[in-house]
């Protein structure tokens, strides 16, 4: 696996030398030539997504995929995977998540993993193309695996109540642990050799499959970070020696549903694995390149820079009024999902962190009205949070305003706001990364706005 | 500059409301330092390359603020103090200079005066000019609540005026969130000339530290050494007024005292917290927004003491002039000089009070008690190693394990850069001159 990172570490390496194509590279290893590429990567940031998909963003951009789309589920529906090699979905609401989708985005996405796509569920979007019978996830029966955390007599909650269960019509699904476990990869081909690492978990499934082929990674211990929130014992059978990733094929496309969130950015190997699987099941035929030229606008000089002040002075005032929040025991349920305080600077530092980078670009890729759009969004995150302290901090208890309304919104407008700012981040980046390749068109960007 | 900053110098003409940036450059804090060495630098640049506008107000921070060195907390604002005429220093004490340090400015230069009334809200390296049309004639505590509650956060630091500063009164203060400042300078004049009711300062960026496993390591062993020092005076104002030679408030302040508050870092809590509005006896949850007044300020409270105050009725009377925007040490000394003592006729007089009273700093530092007041070359030259490096001026004054060879050495630890005692000489010389 290691062997494998490093030509990824090469390629990257090639890529900023400009001594290699962008969208394609010819690499020899030492047993066989093999072919990568970049690849176009969507990310699922819709109804039901919670924060984690932040995570596969990080990853890939270590890796230097930069070409990323964020896609909604009317993104879904519509024809946006006719134009990735590879969907993401990452933790959050999975009936949330299937009801947005509906049977249109069932069917989208099974027309793109038989044709050759790859799907990458994690956590939530390892459950949902699993077999159910269960209204809205019964138009994604993908899979045949069971899950092992699927029970009729709910367990007694040892710890975090909120975060232990979900129902699931008569039965409940149950989450044994939480944090970090073991686990081993199988070593079964093409995977190469067997390793022992740790991913963390936060309700994803633990899997059994009848063809043990198409099991990559198994639970194989707790560690001193996982937390216990049933009967250890019962923890114990329920994960240890199940699968914790699978790899299912529709057609002539694949699917990676992992148990554990091998995207966190903390878990390096888990990483390497994860991207190193995600290459060997790309799509033979890439999906066709997007024009860089189509309708977008190029801020550059002053225009860049009042753009980016405008945003970041309001991701500013919304990080200041999120981190005074975040000493609140507060807590809001939106739909099956706990949110905490915290969740809100997970987005705004997800996008802080990339605003000194976004600043030293020369050039600013942006669709008409996108700019403008994106300050609006970020106003209104900072309105909303501040809402929510101003009714938290009225005395009485009739003052005090039931604030998950409000917080519905917010988390709402944080995932649209964050797609849309990462999206013109990642477009700006890949392109700049990328002018070699486009060096013929670029000078006949119509739209300048300098 | 690439470590202990964030590289960026920002100039708010507040007549045109344009603001421009700039970097920090490396041989500037080479040549001054920091602190005060660079906004004396900056003040005078200003006024030499515009000598017919009125002065500015510089604000910047220490090279060591906002670090692990015990009482790293100083924030420095430099003007021509209307009061005396020189260019003069005030403290920018409890979390005030931690937060300018990381709020993405190293320094701030504010010329030009508004044409109506504005605050300044600084963040995260952005700069905003807002207007205060609601904040005018609002005292210093509804205006630092106004603020507060606006941005949502509590922790936002408020440098305000009150009536007196709008008003153009000589004794008029700039105060520190709800609390009187050292501001012996009438600074408070100044802003109100300005036009700019308050400034409001949150930063939650980062400092880089170039060695920081060696700048931790020797900041611990002086935490080691401050600790083991049974000469390290207690907390409180009480036992730092006694450590500075002053009058001991013990026995006074004791029955009122409801807690000790130390700024940034510092060791030695230098504040303290007293009822006035509550029975300190009351053994039960207050039902009181705000049952006392935190006292910050050594010179006031021994002057009112002297002349005759309860320890309660003294911290009533500050309390009003915080509220106010006066120098509660002039306050102190008019009132002595009227033969008032009573909390509710003092603070009836403020509005009509005026100087030149004695308390004025007759230093270019404030003189956070009398015994600061007289020029004194060791005391002045341990005030200027404070205001350079950024340390909490009294705390600086009372502890031994902070040598100038000590700092000297963690501001290269730090910075990269390389830092002599003479650099340190000539930066102390050019202030004082």
């Amino acid at each position: 696996m290691r062997i494998f990172w490093l030509k990824i570490s090469e390629i990257k390496s090639q890529i900023r030398s400009n001594r290699a194509s962008q969208q394609q590279i010819k690499m020899a290893s030492r047993r066989q030539e093999t072919e990568f590429r970049i690849p176009k990567i969507g990310i699922y940031t819709g109804k039901g997504a919670s924060h984690s998909w932040l995570w596969f963003v990080e990853v890939f951009e270590r890796l230097g995929f930069y070409d990323l789309s964020f896609l909604t589920e009317a993104d879904l529906v519509k024809d946006s995977l006719e134009k990735v090699d590879v969907l993401a979905i990452s933790g959050g609401d999975t009936f949330a998540i299937a009801e947005a989708l509906g049977p249109q985005g069932a069917k989208r996405l099974k027309t793109f993993i038989t044709r050759g796509g790859l799907y990458l569920g994690s956590c939530a979007g390892a459950y949902l193309p699993l077999n159910s019978s269960k209204e809205h996830l019964n138009h994604f029966n993908f899979v045949a695996a069971k899950i092992t955390n699927l029970t009729k007599t709910l367990p007694e909650a040892h710890g975090m109540k909120e975060k232990s269960c979900t129902c699931y019509g008569c039965s409940f699904i149950f989450h044994a642990v939480r944090e970090a476990v073991e686990v081993a990869t199988s070593g079964l081909p093409p995977f190469g050799k067997s390793a022992t690492f740790t991913a963390p978990l936060y309700g994803g499934p633990p899997m059994t499959v009848a063809n043990p082929a198409s099991v990559m990674a198994t639970y194989t211990a707790f560690t001193d970070k996982t937390l216990f929130l049933v009967d250890q014992k019962l923890a114990e059978n329920t994960l240890l020696g199940n699968a914790a990733v699978i790899r299912g094929k529709m057609g002539h496309g694949h699917l990676h549903l992992y148990g554990p969130h091998f995207e966190h950015p903390h878990f390096r190997e888990a990483n390497l694995f994860l991207a190193d699987a995600m290459m060997r099941d790309l799509p033979n035929q890439t999906a066709p390149a997007a024009n860089p030229e189509d309708g977008m606008n190029i801020l550059s000089g002053s225009l860049k820079q009042r753009f980016i002040r405008d945003f970041k002075r309001e991701l500013s005032n919304s990080r200041i009024v999120a981190a005074g929040l975040e000493m609140l025991p507060l807590k809001w349920t939106i739909g099956n999902k706990v949110y905490e305080t915290g969740k809100i600077r997970v987005f705004l530092e997800a996008l802080w962190q990339r605003i000194r980078s976004f600043e030293k670009e020369r050039l600013i890729l942006v669709r008409a009205g996108q700019d403008d759009l994106l300050v609006q969004r970020a106003l209104h995150v900072t309105k909303s949070i501040r809402q929510i302290k101003k009714a938290l901090d009225q005395k009485t208890g009739a003052q005090k305003a039931d604030t998950l309304k409000t917080a519905t919104l917010l988390f709402s407008l944080l995932n649209k706001t964050s797609a849309l700012f990462l999206e013109i981040y990642f477009r700006s980046k890949f392109f700049q990364f990328g002018k070699i390749e486009y060096e013929g068109s670029y000078g006949q960007i119509k739209k300048m706005v300098a | 500059m690439e470590y202990l900053a964030s590289d960026k110098i920002a100039i708010v003409d507040l007549s045109t409301g344009d603001i421009t940036e700039d970097e920090l450059d490396e041989d500037l804090v080479l040549d001054k330092i920091g602190g005060a060495g660079i906004t004396k630098h900056l003040y005078d640049q200003h006024v030499s390359a515009h000598p017919t506008e009125n002065g500015p107000i510089v604000l910047g921070t220490g090279l060591l603020t906002g670090t692990l060195v015990p009482g790293a907390s100083l924030g420095i604002l430099t003007a021509k103090s209307p009061s005396t005429g020189k260019v003069s220093h005030m403290p920018l004490n409890l979390d005030a200079g931690m937060e300018l340090k990381y709020s993405g400015f190293d320094y701030i230069v504010i010329k030009g005066s508004a044409d109506k009334p504005v605050y300044l809200w600084i963040h995260d390296g952005i700069l905003d000019i807002n207007d205060a049309g609601d904040l005018w004639g609002k005292d210093t505590w509804a205006a630092t609540d106004h603020i507060r509650s606006e941005m949502g956060d509590d922790l936002i630091q408020v440098l305000s005026i009150g009536q007196a500063g709008e008003n153009g009164s000589d004794l008029a203060q700039i105060g520190i969130n709800y609390w009187q400042s050292a501001d012996r300078f009438g600074f408070g004049r100044l802003c109100g000339e300005k036009n700019l009711k308050l400034i409001a300062i949150r930063g939650m960026g980062l400092l880089e530290i170039s060695e920081p496993e060696a700048f931790m390591e020797d900041c611990a062993e002086l935490i080691a050494a401050i600790r083991s020092n049974t000469t390290t005076p207690n907390q409180g104002i009480a036992a730092v007024s006694a450590a500075l030679g002053e009058e001991d408030l013990g026995d006074w302040l004791g029955p009122l005292t409801h807690r000790h508050m130390a700024c940034f870092n510092t060791p030695v809590a230098t504040n303290t917290f007293i009822f006035t509005d509550e029975d300190p006896a009351l053994l039960k949850e207050t039902i009181v927004t705000e049952p006392g007044f935190l006292l910050t300020d050594i010179f006031p409270l021994v002057a009112l003491k002297k002349a005759g105050l309860s320890a309660k009725d003294a911290g009533l009377v500050l309390k009003a002039c915080a509220k106010y925007g006066i120098d509660g040490a002039a306050v102190a000394e008019l009132s002595a000089k009227s033969g008032l003592t009573r909390p509710e006729e003092i603070e009836k007089t403020l509005p009509d009070l005026k100087g030149p009273v004695e308390s004025t700093g007759k230093s270019i530092f404030s003189p956070w008690a009398a015994v600061g007041q007289d020029i004194n070359a060791n005391w002045e030259r341990r005030q200027a190693v404070a205001y350079v490096l950024g340390l909490h001026p009294i705390w600086f004054q009372i502890t031994t394990e902070l040598t100038e060879e000590k700092l000297l050495d963690l501001a290269g630890l730090g910075s990269e850069m390389e830092f002599t005692q003479e650099t340190l000489d000539e930066v102390i010389e050019d202030i004082l001159a």
